[in-house]
């Protein structure tokens, strides 16, 4: 059973419609990447994924309970919050709270949740996950005193500190001087090779090609192609897909 | 002399300070009410709070402070503040209060419109309640960026309260002119100026002190 299905999502913005059904399986473990030009409708869907964004139609099921329906969409607080906990999100822009440091940042959401007892074992657990993101001397530090680079790997550290099911990216380099670039898909890499389910939405082409088991190519709302990221960005067989890689090796 | 005119100052400074503190104990409150409304959803809300705001904003105080003292006696007949001295000073703190709140309220629209959605939207991902995101993540980031405008608001009262005297508030200014008519000197009132400085003084250090507490994030 897929970890993660999608079924005929659609969604429209005062008369745009964004995604036009949508649908597609994750199997637990493997990551995805998400390509496709700007408007095609990528970052839309991983706001729904997240629930930040409510689709008009369609279907999300995780480990195959049925989250979402666009029939009876969630309007409860409780369990929108619950249902969002399936997945993480790293943003382009990072968003860290800049008033905690870089372990505070981690540990904060965990501890709200958790009772007292457990708060030794949240904080030992948000530094394994800073170490792991190499930033073992950068955890009393606060946002601002951190590079774009570090900040976004405390970004992700934050999301996996929720162990959630599916760890989303929404172009998690896009916002970051190139060669600070490098550092965060060695860290997206890493947790691959470790087989974290993920979905990445990006515009570098090699790491997407690379990392990726699966690739989907979105255009003008729908997924035009979907197969193994290899073959896919290697080998596309529509003439769209074509046309869109080859743009952006020109 | 100089004793019995500090003394005469000191309590119609006195006098000031009440209307300062009291204006700032009900403004600050207010204009997050006021804030709220005039960044509701609901029209029916939103544009008559902005409407008001629009008037506060664009009229002299003390027109204000003239129309709510005399406002009521003259258009419905009722003297609601009577005659007494306590009865002008509430009419000068409503004036203040309302005047203030209005300031207020826009620099707190200012300050929650100036915190990026990445921030809710960062906590909302990570499963916190609504409560949760405005006191453990926005709270703090609005407070920084309150402070620097909130304490130009304050210390413009500090000095706003003068215009009090119109209605007959005997605060510090109205002490010290008292002065030219019953001595015939001029220097007390030139002397209420080192009140004000003082006063004045005091709080910017003390909100430069908050400002440098909260610069340890940006």
């Amino acid at each position: 059973m897929p970890i993660l299905e999608v079924k005929n999502i659609k969604k429209t913005f005062e008369n745009t419609e964004v995604l036009k059904g949508i649908s597609f399986d994750l199997e637990e473990g493997q990551t995805m990447s998400i390509i496709g030009s700007s408007g095609s409708g990528k970052t839309t869907l991983l706001r729904i994924l997240n629930f930040l964004e409510t689709p008009d139609e369609g279907t999300i099921s995780v480990r195959g309970q049925q989250i979402f329906d666009g029939a009876s969409p969630v309007t409860n607080p409780e369990q929108l919050r619950k249902n969002r906990l399936h997945f993480g999100l790293v943003f382009q822009q990072f968003n860290l709270f800049p008033q905690y440091t870089a372990l505070e940042n981690v540990t904060l959401a965990p501890l709200m949740e958790a009772d007292a007892s457990q708060k030794d074992k949240i904080i030992e657990h948000g530094k394994e996950l800073l170490a792991q993101m190499g930033l073992s001397d950068r955890m009393d530090n606060y946002p601002h005193q951190l590079s774009g680079g570090q900040q976004q790997r405390v970004a992700i550290a934050r999301a996996l500190a929720l162990e959630p099911d599916i760890l989303c990216f929404d172009e998690p380099t896009s916002a970051l001087d190139p060669e600070l670039t490098g550092e965060v898909l060695r860290v997206i890499r890493e947790l691959a090779s470790r087989h974290t389910t993920m979905i990445i939405v990006t515009h570098e082409m090699s790491f997407a090609r690379d990392v990726a088991d699966i690739a989907l190519f979105m255009d003008n709302g729908i997924i035009l192609e979907q197969g193994p990221a290899k073959e896919l960005i290697s080998n596309p067989k529509e003439e769209r897909t074509k046309q869109f890689l080859s743009s952006l090796n020109s | 002399m100089f004793f019995t005119v500090t003394s005469s100052l000191l309590v119609g400074f006195l006098e000031t300070l009440k209307l300062f503190f009291l204006t700032q104990v009900f403004a600050l409150p207010l204009g997050l009410l006021i804030c709220f409304g005039s960044m509701s959803k609901a029209k029916i809300i939103r544009y008559p709070i902005r409407f008001i705001i629009w008037v506060v904003r664009g009229t002299p105080l003390m027109l204000q402070l003239l129309i709510i003292y005399y406002g009521p006696g003259i258009f419905l007949g009722v003297n609601v503040w009577g005659s007494e001295t306590s009865g002008r000073f509430i009419a000068a703190l409503v004036a203040f209060v309302f005047n203030y709140a209005c300031y207020f309220s826009e620099i707190y629209r200012g300050g929650i419109q100036s915190i990026p959605v990445g921030q809710y939207e960062a906590g909302k991902v990570l499963g916190m309640t609504d409560k949760q995101i405005f006191f453990k993540v926005i709270l703090l980031q609005l407070v920084k960026r309150i402070v620097p405008p909130i304490s130009n608001e304050i210390i413009t009262l500090v000095k706003d309260t003068s215009l009090a005297r119109v209605i007959a508030v005997y605060e510090i200014i109205w002490n010290g002119q008292a002065f030219i008519k019953s001595n015939g000197i001029i220097w007390p009132l030139f002397f209420t100026g080192a009140f004000y400085l003082i006063f004045s003084g005091l709080l910017t250090v003390l909100f430069d002190r908050i400002e440098k507490k909260l610069s340890y994030f940006r």
